[in-house]
């Protein structure tokens, strides 16, 4: 109960603020550039529509975290908000749960809506059969923005917003990377390797989570992969949010 | 008891330096249920962190402390617990409605109840003519005002206000000092910290003195002010000057005044000599007051003695 409602609270306080309906209007924006950029593609305008509209959805995702996300916990501290709450009978587990599912719940939102307006703009195109591809792609978009969240509530929690943000970029873009990284660990010598290895198992498996070039080609992905991402997601959530209330249950609010 | 606080303690150790700061040091206390005990203390002298450390935002150094027979840490012990911070902030991007019935749904109230409630407290702290405002346009006084709706959204057993009458106009501070004792007739444990003397002295059953991270004293107003001699105040209708005795100086002075002369006998047990002396003189005594020493006076004495302890 308690965690509902600072989560209804949380998507509240993120869906009034301008920078997600900033990102709405850019998400549209974007569509309606790949329309402009369509002719120069070389009969390739359905391809490039699917591409540009999901990296769309998980880089504007990506900057309402950095925005929003990074400073959910840290701005409540600093604006003595947090006073209001935790002076109440709720846990702080039960806060950062609220916080994360919260956030997390408006930018299924986000991606909903500018997917749903993708799925559009391919109808129009006479590709309305890649709708299910789409909604695939939308869907481990807001799994991927989820896990990311997590990130961004955890160092919130436990840091400044500019350093929290810095440090989600940071996972994010290693976590994109995180399958050459782990090739990369194999090919090096043992003590590098076990290091970047170790590195590549800590960062998110993003690369999980993209299905943008079977998307562009009307392909859908397996059962098996979307429930080993949705798995995955569930698992590396949930364990980012335990160290984060491990850290922030014993945070001193002066 | 409502509050309860054993050897309470709070250091802070400064992360590079590692020097140790004692934002309190073994407080002990009870607050009594039905109560209303005023924290004093001059600024930093630990009156927020006691109250942190009893609401829980602040983990103690050491000790214990119970609202309510329950532990502080425990969710349960904030069940019954209305809690006012120092300029408290909320939510701007709700209205008054919204953020009272969201602190009522979050103290345990059923959605339709802490609406209700939202409606009533708000309206009662004097905010409900305009409910839809949002809260980044509500000026000191009215989210001082809306905090204390918080605080009361769920109408707890113990309200822990730390200093409630802060940035308030004088009518607000009425209003708030009307709150309070409509709350203690409730039979609502209240304990609250303030500067303002006069308001703690109107509203408390007992006063705590905090100074340097210590409590120095608990005692009633009245246990307080009380003992020691009491000065007493003659004031007399203008006339001839009279020389005032010299084996009286310091224990008897003057202020002459356009239209009176004022005595001040420091030991109330002269008084019946002084008095004899004036009348001989063909003085004529309009009144004869005694001066209750104020919680100001004490309280500056405390935080004196405080200092010079410290300096030893």
């Amino acid at each position: 109960m308690i965690p509902l409602l600072i989560a209804h609270n949380t998507f509240r306080e993120a869906t009034r603020d301008r920078v997600v309906a900033g990102v709405v209007v850019a998400g549209l924006a974007l569509l309606a550039l790949t329309q402009a950029a369509s002719p120069l593609a070389l009969g390739e305008g359905g391809r490039l529509t699917v591409d540009l509209g999901l990296s769309g959805i998980s880089i504007l995702g990506l900057l309402v975290i950095l925005l929003a996300g990074t400073s959910l916990v840290a701005k409540e501290v600093e604006r003595r908000t947090i006073y209001n709450l935790l002076a109440r009978p709720i846990t702080r587990p039960a806060y950062l749960v609220g916080k994360w599912a919260g956030l997390s719940a408006a930018l299924w939102a986000v991606a909903g809506v500018l997917g749903l307006a993708l799925w559009g703009l391919l109808a129009l195109r006479g590709l309305a059969g890649h709708g299910p591809a789409v909604i695939e792609g939308v869907y481990l978009a807001g799994l991927e923005l989820t896990v990311v969240t997590a990130l961004a509530v955890m160092f919130s929690a436990l840091s400044t917003p500019v350093l929290s943000a810095l440090y989600t970029l940071g996972f994010y873009v290693v976590g994109q990377w995180s399958d050459d990284l782990r090739l990369f660990a194999a090919r090096s010598p043992k003590g590098l390797g076990t290091v970047l290895a170790g590195i590549a198992n800590l960062v998110p498996n993003l690369p999980l989570f993209n299905m943008r070039t079977l998307a562009a080609d009307g392909h859908t992905t397996s059962a098996l992969h979307l429930g080993l991402a949705t798995g995955y997601a569930a698992v590396y959530a949930a364990c980012v949010l335990c160290l984060a209330t491990a850290a922030f249950e014993s945070r001193d609010f002066k | 008891m409502a509050v309860r606080a054993r050897d309470l303690s709070k250091h802070y150790v400064h992360p590079w330096t590692l020097r140790v700061t004692r934002g309190l040091e073994g407080l002990d206390l009870d607050v009594r249920r039905g109560e209303v005990l005023g924290l004093l203390g001059p600024n930093g002298a630990g009156k927020t962190t006691t109250l942190k450390l009893l609401t829980g935002l602040l983990k103690p150094t050491r000790g214990n402390a119970w609202l309510m027979g329950e532990p502080v840490e425990s969710t349960a012990a904030r069940r019954s617990l209305g809690f006012l911070p120092e300029q408290p902030y909320f939510y701007d991007y709700l209205n008054g409605v919204e953020y009272l019935e969201l602190a009522g749904q979050l103290s345990g109230l059923p959605s339709a109840t802490a609406r209700a409630r939202a409606r009533h407290w708000l309206g009662r702290v004097g905010l409900g003519e305009r409910p839809r405002l949002v809260l980044r346009k509500y000026s000191k006084g009215m989210l001082q005002r809306l905090g204390l709706a918080a605080a009361l959204v769920h109408e707890p057993g113990l309200l822990i206000l730390d200093e409630p009458m802060s940035g308030l106009d004088p009518f607000g501070r009425r209003d708030v000092r009307d709150l309070i004792t409509e709350q203690r007739e409730r039979g609502v444990t209240v304990l609250f910290s303030s500067h303002i003397l006069p308001d703690v002295e109107m509203l408390c059953d007992r006063v705590a003195i905090v100074i340097g991270g210590r409590l120095t004293r608990v005692a009633t107003v009245g246990e307080l002010v009380a003992g020691g001699s009491q000065a007493v105040e003659i004031r007399c209708a203008p006339g001839a000057v009279l020389e005032i005795p010299s084996h009286w100086a310091g224990r008897v002075t003057r202020t002459q005044r356009a239209d009176e002369s004022i005595f001040r006998v420091e030991d109330e047990a002269q008084l019946a000599e002084v008095l004899g002396w004036l009348l001989r003189a063909k003085v004529q005594v309009r009144a004869v007051t005694p001066q209750r020493p104020t919680l100001e006076t004490l309280f500056m004495a405390a935080a004196e003695a405080e200092r010079q302890r410290r300096t030893a």
